[in-house]
């Protein structure tokens, strides 16, 4: 057969197979929707929500309890910061009976909401500090919100009875508290914005592209694999005159396809949440090289290669679709790890071993072209070995489309 | 005799221990219809799998002749239309679409596939359906839309496993009544099913298998000659006496999920009473 009818032919099944995948609506929520709209919603509604209940809970007009040995004239600028902050305090005499270090007592009130949170205070006269402690509960939201008015106002009124007693003896605040003082003016960093950015996509990105295409290849593949043979589809196809290897290449092609529409969507959306909701200013596009850029699509290219062959050859030994997702669920963890761990490698003066690490080559690879640095072994050595994993991949899943039991299916 | 199309050569297939075919022989020639009448388990699909190369045998080879030239069953697999035991029918593509898919994959183009489909459904009572998704099907339209399928891409023969099986008496005739259509264009049908009856009113040569070996392989007369019985019913049980195979094809399991599957299963311990011996 000629190679324009094989292709034909390979184009053909993968038609099919795009088509029968897009026409379930589900497939928008999945491939499109979802990667389209995750960092936009993360990176816009989060916030919104987060600061809506941040305002909520600092709104909140909180009883606090201020147990002392001192008359409150001696802390008045402590009560001020409690009434701005909207913290009803009550003083009571520091119990002499009980140790200062006891929270027994108070604890009951604390954990039946009954008061907030407690601060302890006594003043030593000798060497004029004032010693003190909060009593509160962190599991308590109203409790933890008390703990952090009071420790703020405290913080405040350590900086007020600072300043008085240095100028109290007569001494320079400003030298006394800020001895070094940055220049601001000038710019420190010799790192352009552009090289900066790279830095910074260089840890988000290969992580995302990674975990991306492990995850949107899963479906799919199931679905034209083990899901063919559940639903008794795949006897009728291995009976048409095609090689299984261009039934393979058809079906590789259709996933490959569907994982990268998901992943140019995600990285949109990422790149539209960083551009336009968070800042313009915040983050520029990296400066990279044709050579990068080309190098960078190759290493997406090889990883998805490897990956998609992986999960379909897995899915392809299954009779059902459930027992495929009882294997590929687990198996996340494989490309998951990889991803996370080649996060903390260093790649200043990296040991050339771990660019023939499998997944964690190319990750690697993807956060060195992503800063534009492109060391030629490290080239070599990751496409040449991720090359042979991709082939190795693709042969066993041929391998698997090779399996008489096919056509065995459930149905 | 016809012109020698397909050459079944001792051909053995086996599934772990069990045998499926044993020393299996037949010639097909070109335009007959022939009936493969079993049992269940008797080996029907199974030699239906091996003829359109789903299978390959453990011993003895299938060919396929061509102009006087035996050549491989790779070859012969765009010659072939199959009609399997599952229709096989995607459904959230038309009935037209999942017919031109596999014409396509053929290499049949859009026009001549559709004007095929187009006289043969018309035979079937489809035409109207064609496009419409095969998700809301019944059972008849799918095997009818199955078999329009399998002969879109103009095959020179015929698989049809259990065509009529779960098909209403109008449809099942509507079946019977396109293959005699095929028959007088000339063309070769391998029906299998398990009614002696439907075989006996659609096919010129009935082949009977039973435990994977050949029992009987000539015409509805000379079925009734050899075995000396009055009905095909007879003629049947007759050859097919005895027991069937009880012992399925064995589960393609691992040994670890093997062991792991029967550790939850449970074990009745059943104590015969004297009534029970």
């Amino acid at each position: 057969m000629s190679l324009k009818k094989r292709l034909k032919i390979i184009f053909t099944i993968s038609n099919k197979e795009l088509i029968d995948y897009v026409r379930d609506w589900r497939t928008l929520l999945a491939v499109v929707l979802v990667p389209l709209l995750m960092f936009p919603t993360i990176f816009f509604v989060l916030p919104i929500v987060m600061q809506s209940e941040l305002d909520e809970r600092q709104s909140l007009n909180l009883e606090v309890l201020i147990e002392t040995n001192q008359n409150s004239s001696e802390f008045e600028f402590l009560t001020l910061e409690f009434s701005d902050n909207l913290l009803n305090y009550s003083i009571i005499d520091l119990n002499t009976d009980v140790e200062f270090n006891d929270t027994s007592i108070i604890m009951k009130d604390i954990k039946n909401s009954k008061i907030s949170s407690v601060l302890r205070l006594s003043y030593d006269s000798n060497s004029s500090i004032w010693n003190y402690y909060i009593i509160y509960d962190s599991t308590q939201e109203s409790s933890g919100e008390a703990y952090l008015r009071i420790s703020t106002a405290l913080s405040k009124w350590e900086d007020n009875l600072t300043s008085e007693r240095i100028n109290d003896a007569g001494l320079n605040e400003e030298a006394i508290l800020n001895p070094l003082q940055p220049e601001e003016s000038i710019q420190g960093d010799i790192a352009t914005a552009a090289e900066q950015a790279g830095f910074v996509f260089s840890f988000i990105i290969p992580l995302f592209v990674s975990i991306w295409t492990a995850t949107s290849g899963v479906q799919p593949s199931i679905d034209i694999t083990a899901g063919e043979r559940e639903r008794g589809t795949l006897e009728s196809l291995l009976c048409a005159p095609c090689s299984r290897l261009e039934l393979l290449l058809g079906k590789w092609l259709a996933v490959t396809c569907i994982v990268a529409v998901s992943i140019i969507l995600q990285l949109a959306g990422l790149v539209f949440a960083i551009s336009f909701i968070m800042s313009g200013n915040l983050l520029q596009p990296p400066e990279l090289s044709l050579f990068s850029i080309l190098l960078f699509l190759l290493a997406v290219s090889v990883f998805g290669i490897m990956v998609v062959a992986l999960e379909m050859a897995l899915a392809m030994r299954s009779r059902s679709v459930k027992e495929a997702g009882s294997i590929l669920g687990p198996m996340m963890l494989f490309f998951f790890l990889p991803a996370i761990f080649a996060q903390f490698i260093n790649l200043e003066s990296i040991e050339l071993f771990w660019f023939a690490v499998p997944a964690v080559n190319v990750l690697l690879a993807m956060r060195e072209l992503l800063q534009n640095e492109i060391y030629l072994i490290h080239v070599f050595i990751w496409v040449f070995s991720s090359l042979i994993y991709a082939a190795a991949a693709s042969w066993y899943a041929s391998r698997q489309f090779l399996r008489e039991d096919l056509v065995e299916s459930l149905s | 005799m016809g012109q020698l199309l397909l050459s079944v050569k001792n051909v053995t297939k086996t599934f772990g221990t069990l045998n499926a075919l044993e020393e299996f022989s037949i010639d097909i020639e070109k335009g007959a219809v022939i009936g493969l009448v079993g049992s269940n388990g008797a080996g029907k699909t199974t030699l239906l799998r091996l003829l359109c190369g789903l299978y390959r045998p453990n011993l003895g080879n299938v060919v396929f002749v061509k102009d006087g030239d035996e050549k491989n069953i790779d070859k012969f697999r765009e010659a072939v239309g199959v009609l399997p035991e599952s229709t096989g029918l995607y459904h959230r593509l038309t009935a037209w679409e999942n017919i031109r898919y596999h014409s396509r994959l053929h290499g049949v183009p859009d026009s001549i596939s559709w004007e095929r489909t187009l006289r043969f459904s018309k035979a079937l009572s489809m035409s109207d359906d064609l496009m419409r998704h095969t998700r809301g099907f019944s059972r008849g339209m799918r095997q009818k839309t199955a078999l329009l399928r399998a002969l879109a891409h103009g095959p020179e023969i015929l698989l049809l496993d259990e065509p009529t099986a779960g098909l209403d008496v109008t449809s099942a005739r509507l079946v019977r009544k396109l293959v005699h259509q095929l028959k007088e264009e000339g063309g070769t049908v391998i029906y299998s099913t398990h009614n002696l009856s439907e075989a006996e009113k659609v096919c010129d040569r009935i082949i009977i298998l039973h435990n994977g070996q050949l029992r009987f392989d000539g015409s509805n007369e000379e079925l009734l000659l050899e075995t000396g019985t009055k009905s095909l019913e007879d003629a049947y049980v007759k050859l097919t006496s005895d027991d069937a195979r009880i012992k399925e094809k064995e589960e393609t399991e691992g040994w670890f999920a093997k062991r792991w599957r029967h550790l939850f299963t449970r074990k009745i311990n059943y104590t015969a009473t004297k009534e029970d011996e």
